[in-house]
């Protein structure tokens, strides 16, 4: 699986989805069934805006005191028996990944979803060190299979559909064709059941960690989850270390926003509360747990001007209302997080000379912070973004310099009034000449400027 | 609420989550249900730690010493939450949270006075020492990672059973 970044690419990558018609049907068909489900699932919930208010001021009470937030995480967790494990970047994460599982020679891994273990590349670092790592859960094996990376956080494989995904069943798995999602569901749950069982590791991420108690929960619906987590001797989660919340008594608030945001649930089918390994007179859990919480630049982010973006609970809502996102998809992105959020986070995680042209791939509607279910102020922090590209030049020259020069005009009435006198005495040179792909598209200057009619 | 409102609502939440749900009034309810619900002579694996997993393995010679090798699991939980429609079972008591992952169909037995309001009440009833599992159900295992096409029965049971006493 490439963790290559091609975000620079953005707008080539643009055109070439444009161009991919199945791709386009699946994207239509996912943002219309995923803005029907959720409205539903909101519908019966009469004081939403007081749950997104007391969501939002957990999630910012967590990042003003995040550092005490996370020592306090830490102890609770190793007071409950994990190893707790810190790390500063993808590369330091994986590395410590890879040395626990080694040094208990595990070699079959399954693993549950996680997009902090693809934020930093860890199966191919795995698979690199001569360990097989299978993806469990649903969307994610058929990605792993085609050899993809995820296009959206919370349904991975949303960009293929039903017959793509049989000829790949087929081809790969040697079972007959058939594009009934009930059919391929029980042909995964059969291959994988035996990889559950025989595995030496489960490796899963996280939704939420709690302060308080050392908790890690883990919200899924497929049991891929439950099983990566209790089946194999060891468990390895990783996850980032703004997932924090304080105590298990805020834990309802965002379990009654997260699955209704992103799939349209008033609950998802399993929620695992997982405090530390099994115990003394325990009959369930791993024997062994290690926790690996990586900050890659998130505290830098914190004591910046876009740490807001750190709130997100990653429940994908901002990218299926985006039409960005619904028109073009995640791999567009070019990195692990598509959408309003992934934009935001991608370019203040790997920085504004990988992922410059993201900034521009909002069109500011605002219909991601309208849905965002802990008030991430989207539109403020891409706004914010773009002010910071064209402060570290990374902005188109002609566009800064064109900018520059109407800025000086706009500031003096004198020519500002020059260039009114002038645009209106050039417009039929430039209709006669610009014909309708010019003149066409603008409006024709006006014969009595706007300030002048004024009283 | 009531208590017989909250397991009503629960029961109702169940239902709409795709879990199959029954009311009984006793023990010997609870066995006539089992009865149409399990086949007798499928591999069942029942604890028969609490007084109803006892009564209930009476109904089956055909137990699994193992839920790994079961096709069924019956077995009372630690409670439900109204809510939501969701059961939860949890780690304490040597009792293996994976008894209701591994076998295609979960036999949950929940005692009326077990249900809890909310996730609120749940949550403040065991946050001062969290069992190493809690693991909270709601309907049968399902994805929609197919064209967001409903698909039940991944990786855990195709069929939950709510039996509320």
């Amino acid at each position: 699986m490439s963790n290559e970044q091609t975000s620079l690419a953005f707008r080539e990558n643009t055109v070439r989805a444009l161009e991919d018609a199945a791709l386009r049907a699946a994207m239509k068909h996912a943002a219309d069934t995923f803005g029907a489900k959720r409205a539903d699932a909101f519908a019966p919930v009469s004081d939403l805006e007081t749950l997104r208010d007391r969501a939002s001021a957990i999630r910012d009470d967590v990042l003003a005191n995040l550092p005490a937030y996370v020592d306090r995480f830490v102890a609770s967790a190793t007071r409950a028996g994990a190893v707790v494990h810190r790390a500063d970047d993808a590369a330091t994460a994986r590395e410590i990944v890879r040395k626990i599982l080694a040094d208990r020679g595990a070699r079959l891994i399954v693993k549950g979803k996680s997009m902090v273990s693809e934020e930093a590349g860890l199966n191919s670092h795995l698979e690199a060190a001569g360990m097989e790592v299978v993806e469990t859960d649903l969307g994610e094996y058929i990605i792993q299979m085609e050899g993809e990376t995820p296009s959206h956080i919370i349904v991975p494989a949303i960009h293929k559909n039903r017959r793509q995904v049989g000829r790949l069943f087929a081809d790969r798995l040697g079972v007959p064709y058939s594009d009934d999602p009930q059919v391929l569901t029980k042909i995964a749950r059969k291959a994988l059941r035996e990889k559950f069982l025989s595995a030496d590791a489960g490796v899963s991420g996280a939704n939420f960690a709690v302060a308080d108690t050392g908790s890690l929960v883990l919200v899924t619906n497929e049991g891929n989850g439950r099983m990566v987590t209790t089946v194999p001797k060891l468990h390895v989660a990783i996850l980032s270390i703004e997932k924090i919340l304080p105590s298990l008594a805020d834990l309802p608030a965002f379990l009654r926003l997260l699955p209704r945001s992103a799939t349209g649930q008033t609950i998802t089918s399993y929620v695992s509360v997982i405090t530390g390994p099994r115990k003394a007179g325990d009959a369930t859990g791993a024997k062994e747990m290690h926790i690996v919480l990586l900050d890659n630049g998130r505290t830098e982010i914190l004591a910046g001007e876009s740490r807001d973006i750190l709130k997100c609970i990653r429940c994908g809502a901002c990218m299926n209302v985006c039409p960005v996102y619904r028109m073009v998809g995640g791999h567009a992105y070019g990195w692990t997080y598509p959408g309003p959020m992934g934009l935001v986070l991608t370019t203040l995680l790997t920085g504004m000379a990988k992922s410059h042209p993201l900034v521009d791939a909002s069109t500011l509607c605002g219909a991601c912070v309208e849905v965002c279910p802990v008030r991430v102020p989207l539109t403020d922090l891409i706004l914010g973004l773009r002010q910071r590209k064209v402060r570290e030049r990374f902005s188109d020259p002609r566009e800064r310099r064109g900018m520059e020069a109407f800025g000086k005009v706009a500031g003096s009435p004198a020519l500002f009034t020059l260039g009114q006198r002038l645009a209106a005495a050039f417009w039929p040179l430039v209709r006669a000449l610009g014909g309708k792909d010019v003149a066409g598209r603008m409006p024709a200057p006006a014969k009595t400027p706007l300030r002048r009619r004024l009283p | 609420m009531s208590g017989a409102e909250m397991g009503r609502l629960f029961l109702e939440n169940a239902a709409i989550a795709a879990a199959c749900t029954r009311s009984v009034s006793g023990t010997e309810d609870l066995l006539a249900a089992l009865g149409q619900i399990v086949a007798v002579d499928s591999p069942v694996y029942c604890p028969a730690v609490t007084e109803l997993e006892k009564a209930a393995a009476t109904l089956f010679p055909v137990r699994a010493a193992d839920y790994a090798a079961a096709a069924v699991t019956v077995e009372e939980v630690f409670g439900a939450v109204a809510e939501t429609g969701t059961i939860v079972c949890v780690s304490a008591g040597g009792r293996a949270v994976q008894a209701g992952l591994l076998p295609a169909h979960h036999v949950a037995i929940v005692r009326r006075e077990r249900v809890f309001g909310t996730l609120d009440d749940l949550f403040a009833a065991v946050a001062g020492a969290p069992p190493t599992n809690l693991t909270l159900i709601t309907g049968p295992s399902r994805t929609a990672d197919i064209e967001l096409t409903l698909a039940i029965g991944v990786h855990g049971p195709e069929r939950l059973d709510v039996i509320l006493v």
